[in-house]
């Protein structure tokens, strides 16, 4: 009887192993634990059946009830978290979605190169300890000339290259009137470390002249500056602007609120002067700004005594810098702000 | 100014490269624009003697002509199509195998091959000066046309590089206004002397004088305004033969840009050239009471011009008067009754020196720029008035076409002084902020024709009298630095004390916009402060809007840019108009500019500078993509951007209302209002507007000033405490009458949803079959919160209860379920 009972059970159990391995989804998985497991499965009808059993026999027969439920459980349970990882497996499968479509970007405007520029001017020199000023875009020509020591009849006053309002208003032709503003706002003879960011405006209209543009003028005033200082700083500059490689030289030139007056020339971002480069026609170098030691009859005629305090003061152009730092060949683009040129500005 | 090589290397020897000596020059402050080697591209060009010339029997313009070009044996047969040609004309020939440059005629220039017309050979071509690569304001107008027909002793067989002056290299050299000193072949000689050492060569200046009498017994004259001209000095020249001046003149002329045209005047503009001192000369026999008064011009007095134009004349205007009338106008044009002509017996030489600003003032006012011009502007030196008239009467005697008077004529009232300076290598090295010695400094300002006196420490410096731009000693300063080379200059950091830089709040907060407007997605456009007068027409403002006082400039490139703008609107549409107009579907653009606005007309004071935000939609609101809206922006997009930027500038409180702006669409726009003034307006283009803009698609703009945002923008928020209670929500749907509006309906939710309201957020707007004609319903979310406890379900229903009654109430509103 018990042997046959044994017998019965290993039966049962090799039966539920062998479906089991057959199993091939969560279902029939739980239908299975149903069958076998189940109040109504053959376990239980085996257990109930032990009353007819000898006593003896019972808790051996019981036992191996147990271990078979208890290794069917478990086999169960395994074959669940193998059958749910697959499951898991095949749902995510077929949730992929085509990934070579393109994503919801975010609208992102761009700034335009002018200001990404001065922008990067500005702090340049807010590192080196240069305050930024502002000054007005209608100036009256003693700012925009007479202090700057261009009297009356000087040939900058003429009417072909300024924008006149009036006899005494005209639109600055340049940022250095803010130069004579600041030291007349200031104590005679304070030292003085600024730069102005604005717009000017001449009368000139073409691919390389636009009526308006945008300058940055630079004004330091102290005691016992001199073109060396001009030098040095304005080679820290360029070299932040254009990169540690890039060299600067000072040409002679004529402005008349400087003296002596350069022009300053970097070595050639673009070819490194190697030549067989149209930006600099293969000279080289590039003209990017004018500069010089102050004009003593500037400082005198804003209170300055010359011979106490000295100066430099250079102005540069922000358009030519941006055409040289982004390759833009023609100045009418900044100014007709078609999106798909705005648009490649980061 | 156009400097001939050939020319300098008559006055100093150049020892050097012209690329070096360009560098050279440069490097001292005469920056060289262009280098232009004449001829370049021309080879194998000779000058030949039409032998025969017959007519081709196939063509009725062709001409057979047999050439000799010294090339041995039978002439050789060239076809030519030009009209100007005959027997024994001397012409350039490009013979076979020959190069031609670039021309109007050949643009890619020309290699020369044996060529067939009409069944004949032609062994070559005859060229016109075009074909030379002469350009043509050089030439005579009969000289243009036609093959260049060369002066008949020309030879035979030689290059046309040699005759015509083409072997040689002109440079353009920009110069800055103050250096009038170089502004000719000489100035520049002197200047290369001082860079290389090899000295300087005047020009002969020997006047043989050889005519009977003194010249003061000719002419007379007389100066009335000293402070225009303070030197006027003449030559009398008798028997004067008018002829063309010499081949060798003209084609200096021509290199550095000057017609040739007959030997007086060629020689006047040549001394000019050389020298730097304009000169004129004057029919003597012309020339009233034969005396020449320089004085300022009475107003209205009338002079034809050289140009045979009537000139009418004022007070500024320099004046050169005979005995009757005006004869000229100083360093300007020349009278044409007192011109030198073909018929003329004597001539009246004129060297002088005019006050530059008025010469400026006046060539200006009548239009008149010329190479006189601008020397006489530049500023000319005194001391060349003699050296000028001399080297004319030098050069015109030993061609053979005048006998000279003895003596100069001339009125010279003030002597003019030169500047002297007194200064110390200290004072020059420290503007410098390098060592220069004593010793270098005296050579360079010697070198350079300054005198120099050594008084121990000091140096008394005499500027020489080319230079009247030498005043002080940062000037000295400047001649020392540019000779001893900038290359040498080490650079230096200036000593300072370490300080801050900083910018002003409102750039911080111009730059805080800028970077809100392209996180929202617009891009930055940079426009013209100037607009066309009449775009406040196609902004339909009335006539008495304030916005019409602009200010107007007095000389405006076009009249697209004639008044400064008071107001951004018309930048924003053309610049959406530009754009919907060139490739781009949609636009969103915005701008931190400047209007300008005058406290007075005409302007008496500063206008205000005002800093102002302008910004314009149109077309999509995203870009075309599968998964995105493909809906349009509408007046909710640009509500959104201004309600984010009022937020991220924490302007505290600030209201929108129903705007009236006569360029915006009644319905659809908005008055931004703060402290209880309207500082902007946004909202639909008006559809006549958006016409008159050419804009083809609805558009949005805003315009508000910035100055408002400022208070507020740079305040550090405060942290308030997070709640620790959960909050409830509720949402209740009204059918309403279609006009009421949300700010209404929240208006009562608010009122009477009691004190534990958190928000009301409307969140859906239904127009259509569900809902009565007439009507909408709106969707609103409540959300209740209290600080210090959970918020009961009774509570909050009893809110409900009362809000609900009351929007019945107030629209007889029906709940919707």
């Amino acid at each position: 009887m018990e042997a046959t009972m044994n017998e019965q059970l290993q039966a049962l159990k090799e039966q539920a192993l062998g479906e089991l391995a057959a199993v091939d989804s969560l279902d029939a998985l739980k239908n299975l634990r149903v069958k076998y497991l189940g109040k109504k499965g053959p376990m239980t009808e085996i257990l109930r059946g032990m009353g007819k059993l000898p006593a003896e026999e019972r808790p051996k027969i019981g036992q191996i009830v147990n271990e078979i439920k208890s290794l069917l459980e478990k086999e169960i349970n395994e074959k669940t978290g193998v059958l749910e990882k697959k499951a898991l497996a095949d749902k995510l499968a077929n949730e992929k979605v085509d990934i070579t479509l393109p994503g919801r970007k975010p609208a992102q405007g761009h700034l335009h190169p002018v200001t990404l520029t001065l922008r990067e001017i500005k702090k340049i020199f807010m590192r080196m300890g240069f305050d930024v000023c502002d000054g007005p875009e209608i100036e009256d020509v003693y700012h925009n000339f007479t202090a700057l020591n261009l009297p009356p009849d000087h040939p900058a006053l003429d009417m072909q290259d300024s924008f006149y309002i009036t006899e005494n208003y005209l639109l600055r032709t340049q940022t250095s009137g803010v130069q004579a503003r600041t030291l007349e706002s200031m104590e005679p003879n304070t030292p003085i470390r600024m730069i102005c960011p604005g717009t000017v405006y001449r009368c000139d209209y073409d691919a390389t002249h636009s009526p308006m543009f945008h300058q940055v003028e630079g004004l330091v005033v102290d005691k016992n500056i001199s073109l060396a200082d001009l030098k040095g700083t304005l080679e820290l500059f360029c070299k932040q602007m254009f990169g540690n490689d890039v060299k600067v030289r000072l040409r002679p030139s004529y402005f008349p609120f400087t003296e002596p007056s350069v022009e300053v020339d970097v070595s050639c971002p673009i070819c490194q002067g190697k030549g067989g480069c149209h930006v600099c026609k293969d000279s080289g170098w590039l003209e990017i700004l004018g500069a010089g030691v102050v004009h003593p009859n500037v400082l005198r005629m804003s209170g300055y005594d010359p011979d106490k305090m000295t100066g430099f003061a250079f102005g540069l152009g922000v358009e030519r810098i941006a055409m040289l730092k982004y390759g833009i060949d023609d100045l009418r683009l900044f100014f007709e702000n078609d999106q798909r040129f705005i648009n490649q500005f980061k | 100014m156009l400097a001939s090589l050939e020319w300098l290397k008559q006055y100093v020897d150049i020892n050097i490269s012209t690329e070096e000596l360009c560098d050279k020059i440069t490097r001292v402050g005469l920056e060289v624009d262009t280098v232009t080697k004449l001829g370049q591209g021309l080879e194998g060009v000779v000058t030949g003697k039409v032998m025969e010339i017959s007519r081709h029997p196939n063509s009725d313009h062709l001409w057979v002509c047999m050439m000799d070009y010294g090339q041995g044996g039978e002439p050789v047969q060239i076809l030519t199509g030009a009209q100007n040609v005959h027997q024994y004309d001397i012409v350039p020939v490009a013979v076979v195998g020959s190069v031609l440059p670039p021309s109007s005629r050949n643009p890619e220039g020309l290699k020369l091959k044996k060529a067939k017309m009409r069944g004949l050979d032609s062994f070559g071509m005859l060229c016109s000066a075009d074909e030379l690569g002469i350009d043509n304001k050089v030439l005579l107008p009969e000289q243009r046309n036609g093959i260049f027909i060369l002066p008949p002793d020309t030879p035979i067989g030689v290059d046309v590089k040699e005759v015509l002056g083409l072997n040689d290299t002109v440079i353009d050299i920009d110069l800055t206004s103050n250096r009038a000193d170089c502004f000719s072949i000489i100035g520049l000689a002197r200047e290369i002397s001082a860079i290389t050492g090899c000295p300087l060569k005047m020009p002969a200046m020997d006047v043989k004088e050889a005519a009977a009498g003194k010249a003061s017994d000719y002419v007379s004259i007389k100066i009335d305004a000293p402070e225009l001209c303070p030197r006027f000095a003449t030559r009398v020249l008798k028997d004067i033969k008018i002829a063309e001046s010499p081949e060798w003149m003209q084609r200096r002329l021509r290199a550095c840009g000057v017609r040739p045209i007959s030997n007086v005047v060629d020689v006047t503009n040549y001394v000019m050239l050389e020298l730097g001192q304009p000169m004129h000369a004057y029919d003597a026999d012309k020339v009233a009471g034969r005396t020449l008064i320089v004085r300022r011009a009475e107003e209205g007095e009338k002079l034809i011009t050289l140009d045979d134009k009537e000139r009418i004349l004022n007070p500024s205007m320099i004046t050169i008067g005979d005995a009757e009338k005006a004869a000229g106008l100083g360093g300007v044009m020349g009278g044409l009754l007192t011109e030198v002509t073909g018929e003329t017996k004597n001539v009246i030489l004129e060297a002088a020196s005019f006050h530059g600003p008025s010469i400026r003032r006046t060539s200006r006012a009548l239009g008149l720029r010329s190479e006189a011009s601008g020397r006489f502007e530049r500023g000319v030196d005194t001391i060349l008035t003699h050296n000028a008239l001399n080297r004319a009467a030098n050069l015109l005697e030993n061609m053979g076409a005048c006998e000279t008077f003895a003596g100069i004529v001339e009125a010279y009232p003030e002597e003019v002084k030169p500047a002297v300076i007194t200064t110390t290598p200290a004072k020059i090295n420290g503007r410098i902020g390098f060592v220069i010695s004593r010793e270098e400094i005296v050579e360079i300002l010697v070198k350079l024709g300054f005198g120099v006196e050594e008084k121990g420490e000091e140096l008394v410096v005499t500027a020489p009298s080319w230079r009247r731009d030498i005043e002080c000693d940062a000037d000295i300063s400047e001649e020392i630095a540019r000779m001893h080379g900038y290359d040498y200059i080490e650079s230096h950091q200036p000593e300072l004390t370490i300080t801050q830089g900083h910018q002003s709040v409102l750039d911080d907060v111009k730059d805080a916009i800028q970077d809100y407007m392209t996180a929202a997605g617009l891009n930055e456009m940079m426009t013209y402060s100037f607009i066309k007068a009449t775009a406040f027409d196609k902004m339909l403002l009335p006539a008495e809007d304030s916005r019409r006082n602009c200010i107007e400039l007095l000389n405006p490139i076009t009249d697209a840019f004639s008044v400064m703008r008071t107001t951004m609107i018309p930048s924003a549409l053309q610049t959406a108009s530009f754009n919907l107009r060139n490739h781009n579907d949609s636009v969103a653009v915005f701008e931190v500019g400047r209007i300008f606005l005058p406290k007075a007309l005409p302007l008496t004071q500063d206008p205000e500078e005002r800093p102002m935000l302008a910004a314009v939609l149109s077309g999509r609101r995203k870009a075309l993509n599968w998964c995105d809206t493909k809906e349009n922006v509408d007046f909710y997009d640009l509500k959104g951007i201004v309600e984010g930027l009022m937020e991220a500038m924490q302007v505290p409180e600030y209201s929108l209302v129903r705007s009236s702006a006569p360029y915006l669409h009644p319905g659809k726009s908005c008055d931004i209002i703060v402290n209880g003034r309207v500082i902007g307006s946004f909202g639909e283009v008006h559809p006549v507007a958006q016409e008159n803009f050419e804009l083809d698609q609805t558009t949005y703009v805003l315009e508000m000033e910035v100055q408002p945002l400022v208070a507020s923008a740079t305040q550090v928020p405060k942290y308030q405490h997070l709640p620790k209670y959960p909050a409830m929500s509720r949402d209740i749907a009204v059918v309403v009458p279609a006009e009421v509006t949300n700010e209404e309906i929240e208006g009562v939710i608010r009122t009477h949803a009691g004190e534990l309201l958190r928000s009301v957020r409307v969140f859906d707007i239904y127009t259509g079959k569900q809902v009565a004609a007439g009507c909408k319903s709106m969707a609103f979310n409540l959300t209740y919160q209290a600080a210090d406890r959970t918020l009961t379900d009774a509570e909050v229903d009893a809110s409900m209860k009362a809000v609900i009654a009351q929007v019945a109430e107030a629209y007889k509103a029906k709940l919707r379920e």
